[in-house]
């Protein structure tokens, strides 16, 4: 337009000073020298004139060849082209294409045109190529993607987004997002107001959004939202990428090692029923809308576990939950059990498997079973119609080891889409691996029972063992028992009987009192031996000498040693230095060696304990005449449960070992070569440099 | 009148069981273990051994063994300590089997009851 006006008054100007201009002076000059020469002659002013006349002419003749200024079609053929230039483009009227009387200028002016009409066009033609280009791209995209204007209303869709949610480009256009969506996701709604209140110039990323098509299809999404400024204006941009299969990849994955890993867990086996179905109903529509779990108990089939919504409302509530936290994780699933009215119905179910329904027979036939239309499939009853409340569902065996478990029932309540063939497949896989679970947990369970029960049975064996050991005790001091008691009471009589007689002797009842004297403290010995083994084993340690523990051992064990005509020989030395120890653990210790001792050596047979000591330690050698320890044995006798007794449980060199253990000191055995076992314990001497390496080791 | 040989390791006991059958009008022979009751048994009759089962040198059930293959009869009571050495089958060829007690009068009864019989066979 500007172009145009500058063009038409540069013509103007030229004309003006190359027509005008230079005949107006050239008239100017030839007037003056009329007026101002008087001798000038009336002829040669003629002449003049002619002259001024013909070289006016002669101009004008040229300028109007040259731009036929004059002419009125030039006029108008000028003002059209004058025109086409405001209309920044160029093509030329065929009536001044082909005017002949059109001047060169004219012409030129044509020419110029046609060239700047040619040069756009052709810069049309590339914008055009480039535009479908783009397009093209646009529209190949794998992301779908929806430009939003200002009110929320669809102003743009790719060919993608239209694919991925079924619809019709056109249809969408200029309407909301709810016109696309089945229920238009928080977090979706959330991000978009976000950008429109201009709160974030930054794009919006949001991850594994849970969106649903009008026709219910469910996708999940990683999502961009952008603002895009448009002239004065401003856009939305949404970018949807499709992430449904690697998340339901992935969530199955997680879903199943999460499983494996409850397995041991002593959350129970409901959490691992839960785990199952979470991973059936993928968390968020990708799987089935609801799914129940049914177990073979006995000889009935019982509810056990549900996982679904209970409403549509909360259907859509967990639909829009989904990735909701901001945590890195990809997959976020709900690890709390949902205690609603589903639930309550499915463990409400309890039926005998010898009753005939479509779920009893899944089990017995171990084989799925796809029901399309519950209300009117005769294999459907109706307490199994009203149970679930719908069209369509599918009931899945649990099969392990050849063996149906349970089944697991799953439907599509609320988005209402039919049971994909796909999705069966998968219940299958999750159902296979859910028995193998299951089973496994089962096992596992009873494993950890029965090993729960051996640990009572090994520790009421231990606890026998130990009674045992006291009963063997008591029975050896029995006798030294009843013995003072029975003398304690016969002189008592005595005593009575003397004084009811006629002649009181008090000599004979001093001496009987003497005697009951004597029993008596021999009694309360006796008892204080027996509570100094019978104590509970508490470590007290204190600085005790072995040589009095091995003395007090012997003590008690005397008449045992009589009994069975066994001499022991003790080489104590009587320099050992005290060491630390818990004295009744010590005689417990050394009771037991002397015990197997005993039992190993026959009648007439000895025993020889000595003691010795170097810088670091003391030596005890328990070495008896017996029949020695078999060399096979050598090794494990010291392991617990080990015995070659007939009525022994195997305990006691075990017992001892630990004691030993826990005074840091080390007990081993071996056969003399003379014949008979000897056992061997170190106990170290508290020193300085035993209390550092004490200490180190507790560090 | 019966004569009574008791055979027991702890002084005290043997000393009381002495007295106490003495006074009830027996002839009472006292030994410590059974080694000493063996000599005294080849020296003497004896209508009665009243016997420990646990004593040094040689046990109760050693002498009671001895005894019973002996060409004399003599009734043995085994009077003891443990109630548990009725399961060792050589005290069932006791005559009697008693457990200690300050109270003598079953031990009494006891001997009284085997010198009847014997009387009885006697005749």
């Amino acid at each position: 337009m500007e172009k145009g006006k500058i063009i038409w008054s540069r013509n103007l100007l030229y004309w003006a000073w190359k027509i005008f201009i230079p005949n107006l002076i050239l008239a100017i000059y030839i007037l003056s020298i009329i007026c101002f020469r008087e001798d000038v002659s009336g002829s040669s002013c003629l002449l003049i004139i002619i002259g001024m006349l013909v070289y006016f002419f002669v101009r004008l003749y040229f300028y109007y060849y040259k731009i036929g200024f004059f002419l009125w079609n030039n006029v108008q053929n000028l003002r059209e082209v004058i025109n086409e230039f405001k209309k920044g483009r160029f093509t030329v009227n065929e009536t001044i294409n082909n005017s002949v009387n059109i001047s060169p200028v004219l012409q030129d002016l044509l020419g110029i045109g046609k060239q700047f009409d040619l040069l756009l066009s052709s810069q049309d033609a590339e914008l055009k190529k480039f535009h479908e280009i783009y397009s093209n791209i646009i529209n190949s995209m794998n992301s779908s993607f929806i430009v939003l204007d200002r009110e929320e209303k669809i102003v743009y869709a790719n060919e993608g987004f239209c694919k991925k949610f079924h619809v019709d480009q056109e249809r969408i256009i200029g309407k909301s997002l709810n016109s696309v969506f089945y229920f238009v996701n928080t977090r979706l709604k959330m991000g978009i107001s976000q950008i429109l209140q201009g709160n974030s110039k930054e794009d919006v990323i949001l991850k594994n959004v849970h969106l649903m098509s009008i026709h219910r299809k469910s996708i999940i999404s990683d999502i961009k939202i952008s603002y895009m400024k448009v002239g004065d204006d401003f856009q939305i941009i949404v970018i949807i990428d499709d992430i449904t299969d690697r998340f339901s990849k992935d969530y199955h994955a997680s879903i199943l090692s999460h499983l494996s890993e409850t397995l041991g867990d002593e959350t129970g086996i409901e959490t691992t029923y839960y785990n199952i179905l979470v991973g059936v109903t993928s968390g968020s529509g990708l799987g089935f809308n609801r799914a129940m779990l049914f177990m073979v108990e006995d000889d009935s089939l019982k509810g056990k576990m549900a996982v679904g919504p209970d409403s549509f409302d909360e259907a859509i509530e967990i639909w829009n939950s989904l990735g909701s936290s901001d945590s890195d994780l990809l997959i976020q699933y709900p690890m709390e059990i949902k205690r609603g009215e589903l639930l309550r119905r499915v463990l409400d179910y309890n039926v005998k498997l010898s009753e005939e329904n479509i779920f009893t027979n899944a089990v017995k036939n171990k084989e799925r079973c796809h029901i399309k239309n519950a209300w009117n499939d005769p294999r459907v009853d109706d307490t199994i119609r009203h149970f679930l409340e719908v069209d369509e569902f599918i009931v899945m065996p649990m099969v392990s080891s050849g063996k149906a478990i349970g089944i697991i029932v799953a439907d599509n309540k609320y988005n209402m889409t039919s049971i994909s063939q796909q999705s069966i497949e998968l219940l299958a896989i999750f159902a296979y691996q859910a028995a193998f679970l299951v089973e496994n947990y089962l096992n596992l369970i009873s494993v950890k029972r029965e090993m729960k029960r051996l640990e009572e049975r090994q520790e009421a064996i231990v606890e026998s063992e130990k009674m045992a050991a006291v009963g063997r005790i008591a029975s050896h001091i029995a006798h030294e028992i009843r013995n003072p008691l029975v003398t304690m009471g016969g002189y008592a009589k005595r005593i009575l009987k003397n004084i009811e007689g006629d002649e009181v002797d008090l000599g004979k009842i001093e001496k009987s009192a003497d005697i009951i004297l004597k029993e008596s403290e021999r009694l309360e010995k006796i008892l204080s031996n027996v509570m100094d083994f019978t104590k509970p084993a508490k470590y007290i340690k204190e600085f005790h000498n072995i040589n009095i523990i091995i003395k007090d051992t012997h003590r008690l064990l005397k008449n045992l040693l009589l009994e069975k005509n066994i001499q022991v020989e003790l080489n104590l030395d009587e320099n050992l230095p005290e060491v630390q120890c818990d004295f009744n653990q010590m005689k417990q210790v050394l009771l037991n060696l002397f015990q197997n001792a005993i039992d190993a050596t026959p009648s007439g047979g000895n025993i020889t304990v000595s003691t010795d000591f170097d810088e670091k330690n003391i030596y005890i050698k328990v070495a008896d005449s017996g029949t020695g320890i078999q060399a096979e044995d050598v090794e494990v006798i010291f392991e617990p449960f080990f015995t070659t007794k007939i009525t022994g449980v195997g305990l006691g060199l075990a017992n001892v070992k630990k004691i030993i253990k826990d005074h840091r000191g080390k007990i081993w055995a071996k056969n003399k070569d003379e014949g008979g076992a000897e056992f061997s314990i170190r106990l170290p001497i508290p020193s300085l440099e035993n209390k550092i390496n004490e200490a180190k080791e507790v560090f | 009148m019966a004569r009574i040989l008791i055979v027991e390791d702890e002084e005290n006991l043997r000393e009381l069981y002495a007295e106490e059958l003495a006074e009830s009008g027996y002839e009472v022979e006292k030994a410590h273990n059974g080694k000493d009751a063996l000599n005294l048994i080849n020296k003497k009759d004896f209508d009665i051994v009243l016997m420990d089962i646990r004593m040094p040198e040689m046990d109760g059930i050693e002498t009671l063994g001895k005894i019973i293959t002996m060409e004399k009869k003599i009734p043995v009571i085994i009077y003891t300590a443990y109630s548990n050495y009725k399961s060792n089958f050589m005290t069932w060829t006791a005559d009697a089997y008693l457990t200690k007690s300050s109270n003598l009068d079953e031990l009494k009864a006891k001997i009284e009851e085997l010198l009847a019989a014997k009387k009885s066979q006697g005749r």
